[in-house]
């Protein structure tokens, strides 16, 4: 399937919390994020990606709310999106 | 990582500032029991394993996940399960895994004499941030004097073997005693073998703040190593010593000038909440003035309102503001309100033990010489 076409839900071994504005994931599992001295948080554009990851969008709408927010090509912003899901499921499989 | 999640170290987190200024709770300690199954010699907190009175007594399951729920609302990230034993707890693992749930980084003391296969299958799927296991000695001998328990030698090293098996990380930590004395420097060498990492070393005994065991205390108090055997565990690992000094001595060695009598951190962004639901401003501070039970109160009321007041109180003993607020040795000494209240059941009382220790570790640094005091910001005789 094309990534574009994906849809993405947050993994239940992904917990998203906000501290003081930041938007910090904490991994259940074992992966991303098990070094003593890490945290791992999200810039705001992979924010606003995190915000629409809901099940439901595939990933070409995301895209595209994003392009009406951020001043940004589509290719660039398709990459990011994508780089940043592509992390997202390394660090939870 | 490549960049799309942000890899942050710690110390460059940007909320530490807001910590300090919005007062976030972002760290908690919590005793799940009194209890334990070893009866440490010179430990404050080991009602027996079967004691069903503290049992009963204990926070519930529920009543944590209250206090848990409150305190993430309120920013709350790292969490630290200790006790007594807390794998006592049949319920740990559920309490354990709640704590992940929200999406806080638990930590665990323990002795692992109870480590077992569901706990590391726990641990495997859930990592700890970090396990700490207590090591009392490295023979049997001379671990189960302290630990007056026999066989427990024997399930510490199962535990640590399953720990270790499993690739599940910890860190040894040590108090040094008299019984133990002689086999600290092996067993650092043990610690760096197993774990890669330095064996945690206990040198200033506290004697608790629990009071109703007065013969506990004395016995405590009788095993302190004196400054001249503590001198000689700190240059066992003299060169991380120094360095962890210099480091210290440029940030806090300093008089504070501050009249305030918690110059610490405590309350500050971090709390401790006992195994019945008393709030305190950190693990030893026990002080009636300063403890808030959270089965009558809420977090959210405890850490707005009750902990500023008690960060208020100010010294009113002559001889703590004359000795110890003018003593550039403060930070480095230990002296604070719950080792005071530990030692003498009140809040600003110097403490001799704490004091004796400093001024020993103080001249070997070349802080200060020999026989001179340390009052008024430089050395004076």
């Amino acid at each position: 399937m094309n990534r574009l076409e994906r849809i993405y839900a947050k993994s239940k071994d992904l917990v998203e919390r906000e501290i003081e504005g930041e938007i910090i994931i904490v991994p259940l599992t074992s992966g991303i994020g098990d070094l003593e001295d890490e945290l791992f948080s999200l810039n705001e554009v992979r924010r606003d990606v995190w915000a629409r990851i809901d099940g439901k969008k595939p990933v070409s709408e995301i895209v595209k709310e994003l392009e009406e927010i951020y001043e940004t090509d589509r290719e660039k912003l398709t990459s990011d999106v994508l780089g940043f899901l592509g992390e997202l499921e390394k660090g939870n499989s | 990582m490549s960049g799309y999640l942000e890899e942050v170290k710690l110390p460059d987190f940007r909320f530490w500032k807001e910590i300090e200024e919005k007062r976030i709770p972002l760290s908690a300690e919590v005793e799940l029991t009194e209890r334990c199954n070893n009866n440490c010699t010179h430990c404050y907190i080991n009602l027996p394993a079967n004691d069903q009175d503290a049992k009963k007594r204990e926070l519930s399951f529920e009543e944590i996940r209250g206090i848990v729920d409150e305190a993430v609302g309120m920013g709350c990230l790292w969490w630290l399960i200790t006790g007594g034993e807390p794998l006592l707890r049949e319920d740990f693992p559920d309490i354990y895994l709640y704590l992940k749930r929200k999406g806080i980084r638990v930590s665990l003391f323990t002795n692992a004499t109870l480590i077992n296969t569901e706990i590391t299958s726990l641990f495997k799927k859930y990592p700890p941030q970090t396990v700490e296991v207590t090591i009392y000695g490295l023979s049997q001998k001379t671990y189960e004097v302290v630990t007056r328990n026999p066989g427990s030698f024997d399930a510490f090293r199962r535990g640590i073997n399953l720990l270790k098996e499993n690739h599940i990380s910890f860190t040894l930590e040590t108090a040094g005693l008299p019984q133990n004395f002689h086999e600290i420097k092996e067993m650092r060498g043990f610690a760096q073998s197993v774990t890669g990492k330095s064996l945690g070393v206990v040198l200033r005994l506290n004697i608790g703040s629990r009071f109703k065991g007065r013969s506990n205390r004395n016995l405590i108090k009788r095993l302190r190593l004196p400054p001249e055997k503590v001198m000689e565990i700190l240059k066992q690992d003299e060169k991380r010593y120094r360095k962890d000094m210099e480091r210290f001595c440029q940030k806090f060695l300093r008089v504070s000038g501050n009249d305030h009598l918690f110059s610490c951190g405590a309350g500050v962004g971090g709390c401790h909440i006992d195994a019945y639901g008393n709030f305190q401003l950190c693990m030893l501070l026990r002080h009636p003035d300063c403890v808030y039970s959270l089965r009558e109160g809420s977090f959210k009321e405890v850490w707005e309102r009750f902990v500023p007041r008690v960060r208020e109180i100010r010294a009113n003993n002559k001889k703590y503001q004359e000795k110890c607020q003018r003593c550039f040795l403060e930070s480095f000494c230990g002296q604070c309100p719950a080792w005071s209240w530990m030692e003498h059941g009140v809040l600003d009382e110097p403490v001799e033990y704490l004091c004796e220790i400093a001024h020993t570790e103080a001249v070997w640094l070349g802080l200060l010489k020999k026989g001179e005091k340390s009052l008024g910001g430089r050395g004076r005789k």
